[in-house]
C-alpha cells in the first residue's frame, strides 16, 4: 500500500517539477512524524516500566528476604518461646497483628504447613504454600487466582518452624501492573489511530488536491468548467474548488461574448457587404445601364439621321461616352464582386464554380472546383442540391479565394484544385471542402501569430471564419509539396 | 408578321430604355410590361407572347423561375435573359430553366434584336459578354471527337473528372487530356465557358445537356 502511495505520490509531484523541489517522501514523511512519536513513546514508557519493575522486584525481595530473616532471627531468639505459639495468642507479638509496613504479610507457620502466626491477609498461604520453594531466597509465586507474590522463607533455628514473608504484587503494584497489560493495546491503538489519521488526510486533502491540480492542469481556460470534486474534501479544498470554478465560469462567459461579439461584428460586416453590393447593383449599375442604352439609342439615331461629315464630332463624342458608361459598369460589376458576389444565390457549388472560373481567369492559373459524389450506393446525400444558406456560401466563397490568392502570390502555385464533398460523422452530415494546390509549400510550424501581427492574415482569417461558423480548418504543408487546406462544417 | 414581345423588369428606368427601343422597332410588338415576377407569369399566361424578355432579379419571382415555369407548362414562349448579372452560373441556371436566351442588359441595339430574332425562330442567343472570347463571330471552332463531346456532356452534368473517368471507364488523367483538349479547340478557359461555347457553336445542343442533367 505503502508503494502504490508512493507511486501515486510521485506521479502527483513530478508534475510540480516547476515548483521547486519534489516532495516525492512526502507520505513517507508524513507517516513517520505521525508513527514514530508514538512508537518512541510507547518504547519508552515499556522501558520504564520494565525497570522499574526489576528495580520494585529487587527492592521487594531484598525487603522480604530481610524481614523473614529478622522475624526468625527474633523468634528463635525470643526466650519466651518455648514452644510455637498459638494462633490466637498473639499478644506478644504485636507484629503478627500489624503485619509488614508495605502490602503483604508476614506468617509463622510449621513444618508441615500449618499457620501458627500470621498478620492479617496472610490467610491465604495456604494456597502458595508449596513444600518445595526453596529457604532463604526470595521467589515469586503465583496463587491459584493469578495474584502474584514475592516471598522468602527462614527456618527458625530451633527447626520447628518457618517463617514466611511475602509481598503481594496486585495490592503493591496493581494499578502499575494492571496498566502495563493495556501497553501492547494501547500500541495498536495509537498505530491504528496514525493510519486513521493518514488515510482521512489522503482521502480528504490529497487526493482532492491532487484532483485538483489535475483539473488546473487540464483546464482550457474559457473552454471548460471544472467539474465535481469527489464528496469528503476538506472544506478549504472546496473552497479552492469553488473558485476555480467560477473563475472559469467567468472565463467561459467571457469568450463566449467576446465570440459572440466577434461573430456579430463578423455578421454584420458581411451584411454591409451585401446591402451595399445589393444597392450598388440595384441602384448606380442600373441607372448606369439606363444611361448606356440612352446613349445606345442616339447613336442609332445620329448614325440614321446624318451622315454628314459636320455629324462626325457629336457621334464620336457620343461613342466615347458609350465606352466611359461601360467601363463604369464593368468597375460597379466587380466592385459588387468584391463586396459580395450577386452569384452566391445560385448556391454552393454554382458559386464556387464562378469564383473558381473567375480566378483561374484573373491569376492565369488552372483553378478548379470538383463535386464528389457519395459512393453508389450509399444512401449519403450530395452536395449537390444542398442548401446551406448565403452566409456558409460566402464563407466558403471567401476561403477559396483567400486559398488561391495565398496559392498565387506566396505558393507560386499555376494549379489548385478543390473538392465539395459531403461526409457521415458523428453527430451528423459534415459538408467539406478540400483545397490543394501546387506550391512551394510552406513550414507547417510556420508561426501564424508572428504572421499576423505582420499584416498577413490571411491563414488567420480563414480559420476564424470557420471557427466562428462553428466549423474546423486544417492547413497542412510541406517545403515542395505544395498546400492541403481543409474547412469542415457540420451542416 | 411582327414578333410580340414581353417585358419584365423592376427597374424602371433600364425598363423605360428598353421598351422605348422595341416600341422603335417596326418588327417587334411590345405587348405587356411586368416590374415584377409574378406579374410577367401572369401575363405571359394570358398574353402567350412569342419572347419574354425576362431580369433575372426581380420580387416576387426571379426569372430564371419564371423561365422554369414556362418550360414547365410547355408554353410556346422563347424566354430570354435580359440581366446585369454576367456570372456564367446564371447562364448555366438560365438554360437549364429552359431559357433560349441570355443577354446583358448593357447589349447594344443590335445585339437585342439579333437575340430577339434568333430565339423567336427556335435557336439559341448567349450574350458575346458572358464569355470572352464568344463575341468573335469568326471564330470557327474545330470538330470535337465524339469522345471529347462525351466527356464535355458529362462535365456538364457537374460530373468531377475522376467521376467521368469512371462513367467513361478511362483515367482521370485521360479525362484531364480531353478536356484540354476541348478546351482549346473551342477557345474557352473552363468547364462553363467551354460548354456555352459548344451550345453557341452547335456542337451540342441545349437538349442534349438538359436530358444528361435530369
Amino acid at each position: 500500500m505503502l508503494e502504490r502511495m508512493k507511486r501515486i505520490l510521485c506521479g502527483l509531484f513530478s508534475r510540480g517539477r516547476a515548483a521547486g523541489k519534489p516532495k516525492h517522501h512526502f507520505l513517507a514523511f508524513l507517516l513517520c512524524a505521525l508513527i514514530l512519536p508514538s512508537v518512541a513513546v510507547v518504547l519508552v514508557a515499556v522501558g520504564g516500566m520494565v525497570s522499574q519493575e526489576r528495580a520494585m522486584e529487587a527492592a521487594v525481595r531484598s525487603y522480604v528476604q530481610d524481614l523473614a530473616e529478622s522475624m526468625a532471627y527474633h523468634l528463635s531468639s525470643s526466650s519466651q518461646l518455648g514452644a510455637l505459639p498459638l494462633l490466637s495468642d498473639m499478644t506478644g507479638y504485636p507484629f503478627f497483628s500489624w503485619g509488614p509496613s508495605i502490602p503483604g504479610w508476614v506468617a509463622l507457620i510449621s513444618l508441615d504447613g500449618r499457620v501458627i502466626m500470621a498478620s492479617p491477609g496472610a490467610m491465604n498461604i495456604a494456597a502458595i504454600w508449596r513444600r518445595d520453594l526453596p529457604i532463604g531466597k526470595a521467589t515469586r509465586v503465583e496463587d491459584k487466582q493469578g495474584a502474584q507474590y514475592t516471598l522468602a522463607i527462614y527456618p527458625l533455628t530451633r527447626g520447628d518452624g518457618y517463617v514466611v514473608a511475602a509481598v503481594s504484587w496486585d495490592q503493591l503494584l496493581g494499578g502499575l501492573v494492571r496498566m502495563s497489560r493495556m501497553w501492547p493495546v494501547l500500541i495498536v491503538l495509537v498505530t491504528l489511530g496514525s493510519f486513521w489519521a493518514i488515510r482521512l488526510l489522503w482521502r480528504r486533502l490529497v487526493l482532492p488536491l491532487q484532483s485538483l491540480v489535475a483539473e488546473i492542469d487540464n483546464l482550457r481556460v474559457g473552454k471548460d468548467v471544472p467539474g465535481e470534486l469527489g464528496r469528503g474534501a476538506v472544506k478549504e479544498i472546496e473552497s479552492v474548488q469553488d473558485a476555480l470554478t467560477r473563475f472559469a465560469q467567468a472565463a467561459v462567459e467571457r469568450d463566449n461574448l467576446r465570440n459572440r461579439y466577434v461573430q456579430d461584428i463578423v455578421r454584420v460586416q458581411e451584411k454591409e457587404r451585401v446591402d451595399m453590393a445589393r444597392e450598388i447593383h440595384d441602384g448606380p449599375l442600373q441607372d448606369i445601364t439606363a444611361l448606356l442604352q440612352q446613349i445606345h439609342m442616339s447613336l442609332d439615331e445620329a448614325e440614321q439621321q446624318d451622315s454628314a461629315p459636320s455629324a462626325q464630332q457629336p457621334l464620336s463624342r457620343i461613342k466615347r461616352a458609350e465606352g466611359l458608361a461601360r467601363t463604369v459598369v464593368r468597375e460597379l460589376r466587380s466592385l459588387c464582386d468584391e463586396l459580395a458576389p450577386p452569384w452566391v444565390d445560385l448556391g454552393l457549388t454554382e458559386t464556387l464554380t464562378e469564383l473558381a472560373e473567375r480566378l483561374s481567369q484573373n491569376y492565369g492559373i488552372q483553378v478548379s472546383v470538383d463535386v464528389e459524389d457519395p459512393p453508389e450506393g450509399s444512401s449519403q446525400r450530395s452536395v449537390r442540391g444542398l442548401d446551406v444558406g448565403p452566409e456558409t456560401t460566402l464563407s466558403f466563397l471567401r476561403i477559396l479565394q483567400e486559398a488561391v490568392s495565398n496559392a498565387v502570390r506566396h505558393g507560386e502555385a499555376t494549379e489548385v484544385r478543390a473538392a465539395l464533398s459531403l461526409e457521415e460523422v458523428e453527430g451528423g452530415e459534415r459538408l467539406r471542402l478540400d483545397i490543394w494546390d501546387n506550391g512551394r509549400g510552406f513550414d507547417a510550424d510556420i508561426d501564424h501569430e508572428a504572421l499576423r501581427l505582420q499584416g498577413h492574415r490571411g491563414l488567420a482569417n480563414m480559420t476564424e471564419r470557420m471557427s466562428l461558423m462553428g466549423g474546423t480548418l486544417t492547413i497542412t504543408s510541406e517545403i515542395g509539396k505544395g498546400t492541403h487546406i481543409l474547412a469542415a462544417l457540420l451542416v | 408578321m411582327s414578333i410580340r414581345i414581353l417585358l419584365a423588369d423592376d427597374h424602371p428606368l433600364t425598363r423605360a430604355g428598353i421598351a422605348e427601343f422595341l416600341r422603335r422597332e417596326s418588327s417587334f410588338e411590345l405587348v405587356a410590361e411586368a416590374e415584377d415576377g409574378l406579374r410577367a407569369w401572369e401575363r405571359i399566361q394570358e398574353l402567350k407572347p412569342d419572347v419574354a424578355l425576362l431580369d433575372i432579379r426581380m420580387p416576387g419571382m426571379d426569372g430564371v423561375s419564371v423561365a422554369q415555369k414556362v418550360k414547365n407548362e410547355g408554353l410556346p414562349t422563347a424566354t430570354v435573359m435580359l440581366t446585369s448579372y454576367d456570372a456564367q452560373q446564371y447562364v448555366m441556371a438560365s438554360l437549364r430553366a429552359g431559357a433560349k436566351g441570355f443577354v446583358l442588359k448593357t447589349v447594344s441595339p443590335r445585339e437585342l434584336t439579333a437575340a430577339i430574332n434568333t430565339v423567336a425562330k427556335g435557336g439559341l442567343y448567349l450574350d458575346p459578354e458572358v464569355a470572352s472570347v464568344m463575341g468573335k463571330s469568326d471564330f470557327v471552332p474545330e470538330q470535337l471527337s465524339a469522345r471529347e463531346r462525351e466527356v464535355l456532356l458529362l462535365a456538364a452534368k457537374g460530373l468531377s473528372s475522376k467521376e467521368v473517368a469512371k462513367r467513361l471507364f478511362i483515367s482521370e488523367r485521360t479525362v484531364q487530356t480531353h478536356l484540354a483538349s476541348i478546351y482549346d479547340k473551342l477557345g474557352s478557359k473552363n468547364k462553363t465557358e467551354a460548354l456555352l461555347l459548344a451550345l453557341k457553336y452547335g456542337v451540342v445542343t441545349l437538349e442534349e445537356i438538359l436530358e444528361d442533367g435530369d
